[in-house]
């Protein structure tokens, strides 16, 4: 962006001349239009982000030193960083400040990385009492929405921009006029939030304009836990579920892995209770009872698949059995709540926000019964809910009840349910005020829209789960000048403290109950506010509330004539307010894979019974498999009462019959460059449309029919192999052959010649140049990783974080198409067993860092080579881009350049006619004059670009087009610490890095602690340990290629009693029938104990002696 | 110089008998003047239509594939159906498809010289005019098949201020050594085989022109004893250094797969089964360009049906050894044990890809043995015809390895593969280039050795009853 000159001073001799009457009169407009050249509000960004503003913008940062930055945006603010204080500013090193990204119900604390001034990477505290440092995918990729290029900039009334100030004044002036009649005709429209202060400015509005009225909506109604925890105790509490104390979990359609809003604190519990280091540790269970395949149920030990509207049926039942000592029709149900009772007190029934009251309700019902309220289920007293819903708020609109309308939150437009048919209704209003992160669907409808800050721009506060209060600072001030949520309601309200600084730091003062400024310090620096954390109040579980529970009237189950649909919260887009952020629109679906898109997913039956042939879906089931290869699916309609659209249908496996399955959050009509998608329509499809309030999950009475005479629809998706063939890739045992051998998963090694000493006689013919350094005392470090296969759930928070850490790139619909997507860490997901119920493994994939790396060898211009710690290193500048690399890597692990991917916008990556800058003219130049007299030219527009440049991690390259990329176990984190601890030792040889200094970026967010990295040379790093346990094993054993990153085999912890037990898991029987010369063999028998009594031919063709034993025999190989 | 065409006919022959005369290789006694006179014709005289209609085709597809590698590097790998995870695709297939048809001629003017066998004569200079340009297609694709063409010269031990040699134990470092000696070391002994042929060029030429430019690469020339000498000396030694090469280029090229460790790729067989499959794939290319071209040049007389009967014998040779080497695969990776080996082929054969493999069987294993039967060999169009199978099947041999990828170790990573158009037109463009330039080889270089050729004619031996240099239509 240029910068605009400022007006010609008058020549102070000769003739004066002006250039129009209102220059003579000096006019307050003259001197604005002349500071805008384009009036209509294209230069409210200024001269933005280019770097000599930027400098500007950083104020925020540079404050922390107490040095306020000249110009006009000098902070008032003092900002603390979190865990070091530097002297002055350093350039090139990064500041860390505690900050939190506000949810629904609560916050996940976070550290959040600066450097010169712009936030580049989210992680969490793991200072925070009830935090591992662990976040989720929709936090990481939070940081790449402050740059958006597409987010609201300008104040606007009627659509036109007008100043900062006129919109600051217009605030004021709705709250004066409304001032006078008590606030009668004022309604406030917000989002569920757990602020502190949002809740006083609420509050102080609320004594000012006693009859203003208050209404809430989120399309994801995450409220109803403490609605249902309220009801159920008759007290205003909220549950606090306490997963790490629970040995059997039962989930009632409760997403809490995925789709609840506190995912990142159940998957820490949760996994807690999965780490098992020895035989004789316990390990958790897990019954999931759900209409489509989740995470959760992905997750599960034992899975029960019914429509949703049929969970409260199951949920009485198992109540009824619980109660009635495990008396059940139904054997599932049946020996669930045996197991249940057998474990009481350490039992914990969740229901998902989905469900009814009801359901809720008899999930505490059980837990009460088994005595789990007060260990695994906790009640925290909190706030009233007495804001009304959004249904209420349309009887109000059409009611003439409602003359100003002020929208804080949400896009109601897109996402209230249909039968409110908000378009007309909100038009009843005569003012909308709406403050907005986008100019979205309900930007159309408003009179006044008000960019929003970002929450790295804003002050905010709030209390996290367990009642501690956090603070949310800002980082960076606003780029675009928004404002926050507590500073538009403190202007309308006219409140005596406008700055949400203030606001915060009132509310602060108030609720720590300190004036001390030290005070205030320590509670940005930590992040949080000690001793906050709420206690549990005790809160029985009323029984009339249970009783009605039970006599609630239950829906008919669907039918094939009356399929039901079940709508949910995408994983990628929530509820569509990350639809224009590329990382989340890029980020596989963890169920199904697919990208760019939300498909209709069925289950194969029902697929069927509508006439789907199983040979139209594309990918590869069980039943599929020669089918992989991409021939588009077919496209159908989903349609409820006069509503419709259209989207691919897709077989999923683990559906409940009946069930149509929809995520919710696409479709955007108005919506940014990359929601828009490759079509200019919208990514996905609009379940909104089938929404009403009445049903706004499970919606009875649908109609799928196939759209005729329309090309296959080309799905994105990134794995289109679901089945594992037998391999013992991902390795797994139930827990009884885990306690039998805990050896199970190197028994699953493909058995190679050994000599006498049991060591491989097969070597590499490449000396391995790391058996030197691993005993040279000059290098302290030998790096490795371990992921644990039974801690980690798929969240792929992981996989956003590798993102935002590496400058990953986004491809866009079309090149993930062609399976060029370039996320260096993947989640492998794979289905196995009975494809109506499957089990489901997974595998966090990334580079193995192998010791003897077949990448390397084949490298003819040495741009991938080993150091001396271990790593394999990708050397980009010496990349030519042979892909051989590529080819040889048995992980399939790296990720090709094929263009420019940084610089191309998503229309120049939509094939197969790219663009190439040699025909191409922009602005009247060639492209390539452009790219001769600056090689940094890129395809996008300057804003875009400075944005994208600003969201960069200034620590690793952004790799061009034609190079080789991988994973480098976030190497420029290991020199960091390197450096750091040289500092620190001086002249002392304590240069190794203590353990636990590093961690990865996938290991910082990963909730479930699955991922660990450490110097495996030092026996007593975690690593290390981790790595000795019985479980460790490398994918790929027998190719030598000797990985760093070695996993630890998943248990499986079914019950023999259920009627879905299998002996083995589903993985270990196709891997039975594929890999063993004896089909009905142990696989777990441990083989290899013979090789060493067979001399020193080193051929394990000693098997046959060993007769039935057959230890896992590779057929051929005797 | 002059002389009469008629009188050699005129001449009485005191035939051998006839159960031990073997077919002469110069049919219908042909005189050594009409020798010259035939091959020369084709460079010398007035520019046939067919000419015309053949070149400029030829060199539209030839701007076609030049556009097509500038569209390339301006846009990036991109554009071709290159994905995850088979990150070679037809730049490397054709690549080895073209390597491989390079190889006939290589074999027949060194090995085949070595070996004594007379009958090279006839079709050595345009197989190896075919090897050169089979060998400049094949050249295109490592050059622009990388990501960052401009740095490219890396694989080339240079010094530079960086300071970092290339990786040795690169079998594509081995490549750049192997094709780039291969294809100088052919272009030095076709060059050399071309001399006392371009003096016959310049003594005939007509004008000035022709003649400074045949003059300046005759080098002077003159059929002197010395010159002669020399000449049969350095021919030897180049037959000798060639010799080897035909061996090494295609090992190497296998080197490619062989040394990775892919199941599929990584098999020790593949060395001398790719030599077996790039002679069959270029005696099935030179029989493809041949049978036409001695049509409408009218050199039946000098690449005779005994000429295609033997090469059809090389094919039917080399394309068993071929097939066997395909059934040995099978049975090692079914004897190995290794279920990931297994599975490799098996997948070949019944795979997503399936149909490219029994392309490929069809083609290699099944259209030779028609070759067994002498009067299909004698079929000239029969053979032309089985000649392209042989092409297309070697082409879809590489087809079949360079798609092994698709599915390797983690069912996970499986993926799919199709050629975006720029593959399609990139490769047909290459044809453009190789009949460009054979097009003009013809119209411009005698496309038969003239003096090897007289050489193997009966005038031309002292024993023969037509023998000794001093008989009428002798030495020129």
């Amino acid at each position: 962006m240029k910068t605009i000159p400022p007006p010609c001073p008058h020549p102070e001799t000769g003739p004066k001349y002006w250039r129009s009457l209102d220059e003579v009169a000096e006019t307050p407009e003259f001197r604005d239009w002349l500071a805008r050249e384009f009036p209509a509000g294209a230069s409210e960004f200024e001269d933005g982000v280019s770097r000599r503003n930027f400098v500007k913008i950083m104020a925020s940062s540079f404050a922390l030193a107490g040095v306020g930055l000249t110009g006009c945006r000098r902070p008032y603010e003092h900002i603390v960083p979190f865990s070091r204080m530097p002297e002055g500013y350093v350039h090139g090193n990064a500041n860390y400040y505690a900050t939190a990204m506000p949810t629904r119900t609560s916050a996940i604390p976070l550290v959040v990385k600066s450097h010169e001034g712009r936030p580049i990477k989210v992680e969490g505290n793991s200072d925070h009492p009830d935090s591992n440092g662990g976040t989720n995918a929709w936090a990481q990729a939070s940081i790449l929405n402050l740059y958006d290029v597409d987010r609201a900039k300008r104040f606007a009334r009627g659509g036109s921009t007008i100043s900062r100030e006129a919109a600051v004044a217009q605030l004021a002036a709705v709250g004066q006029r409304h001032a006078q009649n008590q606030g009668q005709g004022l309604a406030f429209l917000i989002e569920p939030k757990n602020s502190p202060s949002r809740q006083r400015v609420q509050e102080f509005i609320a004594n000012k304009f006693p009859q203003a009225k208050w209404f809430s909506y989120d399309p994801v109604d995450c409220d109803v836990h403490q609605k249902a925890a309220s009801r159920a105790t008759g007290r205003s509490v909220r549950p606090y579920f306490k997963f790490e104390e629970a040995a059997v979990i039962v989930s009632l359609d409760c997403d809490f892995i995925g789709a609840e809003e506190e995912n990142t604190r159940y998957i820490n519990g949760f996994s807690k209770g999965r780490k098992i280091e020895k035989p004789t540790d316990k390990m958790n269970r897990l019954y999931v009872v759900e209409p489509l395949l989740s995470l959760t149920g992905m997750n599960s030990d034992h899975r029960l698949r019914v429509a949703g509207s049929q969970v409260a049926n199951v949920a009485v039942q198992l109540a009824q059995a619980v109660l009635n000592n495990g008396q059940a029709e139904d054997k599932w149900i049946a020996e669930c709540a045996k197991d249940l009772a057998a474990n009481r007190g350490k039992v914990l029934v969740v229901a998902g926000h989905r469900q009814p009251l009801a359901v809720h309700v008899l999930a505490y019902a059980i837990n009460q019964a088994l005595g789990a309220i007060g260990t695994t289920v906790l009640f925290h007293q909190a706030p009233e809910l007495r804001e009304a819903s959004i249904a209420d708020l349309g009887i109000a609109l059409n009611g003439g009840q409602v003359q100003t309308l002020v929208i804080t939150g949400g896009n109601p437009a897109y996402s209230a349910p249909v039968n409110l048919n908000w378009a007309a209704t909100v038009g009843k209003a005569q003012e909308v005020v709406r403050l907005g992160y986008y100019e979205d669907e309900t930007f159309k409808g408003s009179s006044l829209h008000i960019p929003e800050a970002h929450y790295l721009e804003a002050w905010s506060d709030a209390r996290t789960m367990d009642g501690t209060y956090v603070p949310v600072q800002p980082l960076i001030a606003p780029l675009y000048g928004g404002l926050s949520e507590i500073e538009v309601l403190a202007a309308i309200g006219g409140a005596p403290i406008q700055k949400g600084h203030d606001i915060v730091k009132d509310t602060f003062r108030t609720l720590a109950g300190t004036q001390s400024e030290n005070d205030w310090k320590q509670f940005l620096h930590d992040g949080f506010w000690k001793g906050t954390a709420a206690q549990p109040v005790n809160a029985q579980v009323s029984q009339d509330v249970v009783n009605q529970a039970l006599q609630a009237g239950r829906p008919a189950a669907p039918s094939a004539q009356n399929l039901e649909l079940a709508l949910f919260r995408s994983y990628n887009v929530d509820d569509g307010r990350y639809a224009n952020n590329g990382w989340l629109q890029e980020m596989p679906d963890p169920v199904t894979k697919i990208t760019w898109e939300n498909v209709i997913m069925v289950s194969k039956k029902t697929a069927n019974d509508l006439g789907f042939q199983d040979s139209e879906f594309m990918f590869g089931t069980h039943e599929l498999r020669q089918k992989d290869y991409p021939r588009g699916v077919p496209t159908a309609t989903v349609s409820v009462g006069g509503q419709q659209i259209t989207a691919p249908i897709w077989l999923t496996p683990g559906l409940a019959d009946n069930v149509v399955g929809l995520a919710l959050g696409y479709g955007r009509t108005e919506v940014g460059r990359i929601g828009k998608g490759l079509d200019g329509k919208g990514v996905g499809a609009n379940a909104y449309l089938l929404r009403t309030s009445e049903n706004p999950y499970f919606v009875p009475g649908a109609k799928v029919a196939r759209v005729a005479n329309v090309k296959p629809a080309e799905i994105s998706c990134v794995q289109h192999h679901w089945n594992m063939e037998g391999r013992p890739i991902v390795r797994e045992a139930n827990y009884d052959q885990y306690v039998a051998n805990p050896n199970f998963a190197k028994s699953l090694d493909l058995e190679s010649p050994k000599d006498s000493q049991g060591n491989p006689v097969v070597a590499s013919i490449y000396p391995n140049p790391l058996e030197r350094e691993k005993n040279n005392p000059r290098i302290p470090h030998q790096w490795g990783m371990s992921i644990d296969l039974n801690s980690c759930v798929a969240c792929q928070a992981c996989v956003i974080a590798c993102q935002s850490e590496n400058n990953i790139p986004i491809v866009g619909k079309e090149q993930v198409y062609r399976q060029r997507e370039m996320h260096w860490l993947r989640i492998d997901r794979y289905f196995a067993g009975n494809m109506e119920n499957p089990q489901t493994a997974y595998q966090p994939m990334l580079c193995q860092h192998c010791e003897a790396a077949p990448c390397e060898n084949v490298c003819p211009v040495n741009a991938t080579v080993h150091d001396e710690e271990g790593l394999n290193l990708m050397v980009y500048n010496r990349c030519v881009g042979t892909r051989y690399c590529s080819n040889n890597c048995p992980y399939k692990v790296r990720r090709f350049n094929f263009f420019d991917y940084h610089k191309r916008t998503a229309k120049e990556l939509d094939g197969p006619f790219y663009t190439t800058p040699v025909l191409k003219k922009t602005d009247g130049e060639w492209d390539l004059n452009k790219w001769v007299k600056n090689p940094d030219r890129h395809w996008r527009d300057d804003e875009e670009w400075e944005l994208l440049k600003l969201a960069k991690n200034p620590e690793v390259t952004v790799r061009m087009r034609g190079v080789m990329e991988k994973c480098t176990f976030c190497l420029q984190r290991i020199e960091a610490a390197k450096i750091a601890q040289k500092v620190k030792a001086g002249a002392s040889d304590e240069v190794a890095v203590p353990d636990g200094t590093i961690k990865t970026a996938c290991q910082q967010a990963c909730p479930a602690d699955a991922i660990v990295f450490g110097n495996t040379k030092d026996p007593n790093s975690r690593v290390s340990k981790l790595k000795a346990l019985d479980r460790n094993y490398a994918v790929l054993d027998y190719l030598y290629t000797r990985p760093r990153l070695t996993y630890l085999a998943k248990v499986r912890n079914p019950n023999k009693a259920m009627p879905d037990y299998t002996e083995y898991p589903a993985t270990t029987e196709e891997y039975r029938v594929s890999m063993m010369a004896d089909p009905k063999g142990n696989p777990f028998a441990p083989h290899g104990a013979h090789d060493g009594a067979h001399g020193t031919n080193g051929h394990g063709a000693a098997v046959e002696s060993h007769g039935t034993h057959a230890p896992a025999g590779k057929g051929g190989a005797h | 110089m002059g002389h009469s065409v008629s009188a050699v006919t005129t001449i009485p022959v005191a035939a051998a008998p006839v159960e031990l005369e073997r077919e002469p290789l110069v049919a219908n006694r042909r005189s050594i003047g009409w020798i010259s006179d035939q091959i020369a014709a084709v460079a010398e005289g007035k520019t046939p239509w067919w000419w015309w209609f053949a070149f400029i085709p030829s060199v539209l597809l030839l701007i076609t594939c030049f556009t097509l590698i500038a569209y390339l590097i301006s846009a990036g790998t991109g554009v071709w159906g290159l994905t995850h995870p088979v990150m070679w695709g037809w730049a490397i297939i054709n690549f080895v498809w073209w390597i491989g048809i390079g190889h006939a001629g290589t074999l027949i003017s060194a090995i085949l010289f070595l070996l004594r066998q007379k009958w090279r004569t006839g079709v050595n200079r345009a197989a190896e005019a075919m090897t050169i340009f089979a060998v400049m297609c094949a050249g295109i694709y490592p050059l622009i098949h990388v990501g960052r063409v401009w740095l490219g010269w890396w694989l080339f031990p240079i010094p530079v201020s960086q300071g970092i040699w290339p990786q040795f134990r690169s079998p594509l470092m081995w490549d750049v050594f192997a094709v780039s000696t291969y294809f100088t070391v052919s272009l030095l002994f076709w060059y050399m085989g071309l001399i006392p042929d371009l003096a016959v060029m310049r003594d005939r030429a007509k004008t000035k022109i022709r003649k400074f430019a045949y003059g300046l690469f005759a080098l002077g020339w003159t059929g002197s004893n010395r010159h002669w000498s020399n000449y049969e000396k350095a021919y030897l030694i180049l037959a000798g250094l060639s010799t080897p090469l035909v061996l090494s280029v295609h090992s190497i090229v296998s080197l490619d797969f062989a040394v990775s460790q892919l199941p599929g790729w990584h098999t020790t067989i593949f060395p001398p089964y790719f030599v077996a499959g790039a002679v069959f794939s270029g005696f099935g290319m030179v029989l493809t360009l041949l049978i036409p071209l001695r049509t409408v040049c009218g050199l039946q007389d000098l690449i005779t049906e005994r000429h295609i009967d033997l090469m059809c014998k090389v094919t039917l040779a080399t394309g068993t050894i071929v097939g066997y080497a395909y059934a040995m695969e099978f049975f090692i990776a079914w004897y190995s044990g290794n279920p990931y080996e297994r599975f490799a082929f098996v997948n070949r054969a019944f795979g997503p890809y399936g149909w490219g493999y029994w392309w490929m069987i069809s083609c290699n294993v099944i259209t030779p043995q028609f070759f067994w039967f002498r009067s299909i060999r004698r079929n000239v169009l029969i053979v032309w015809i089985l000649s392209i199978f042989v092409n297309i099947g070697m082409w879809f041999e590489r087809f079949v390895i360079v798609m092994t990828l698709h599915r390797d170790f983690l069912p996970s990573s499986w993926g799919f593969y199709a050629p975006t158009w720029v593959d399609i037109w990139t490769y047909i463009g290459t044809f453009g280039l190789f009949f460009t330039m054979f097009l003009l080889f013809m119209r411009f270089l005698p496309i038969i050795a003239i003096a090897e050729v007289k050489a193997i004619t009966p005038q031309a031996d002292p024993h023969h009853p037509l023998g000794g240099a001093s008989k009428v239509g002798g030495h020129h």
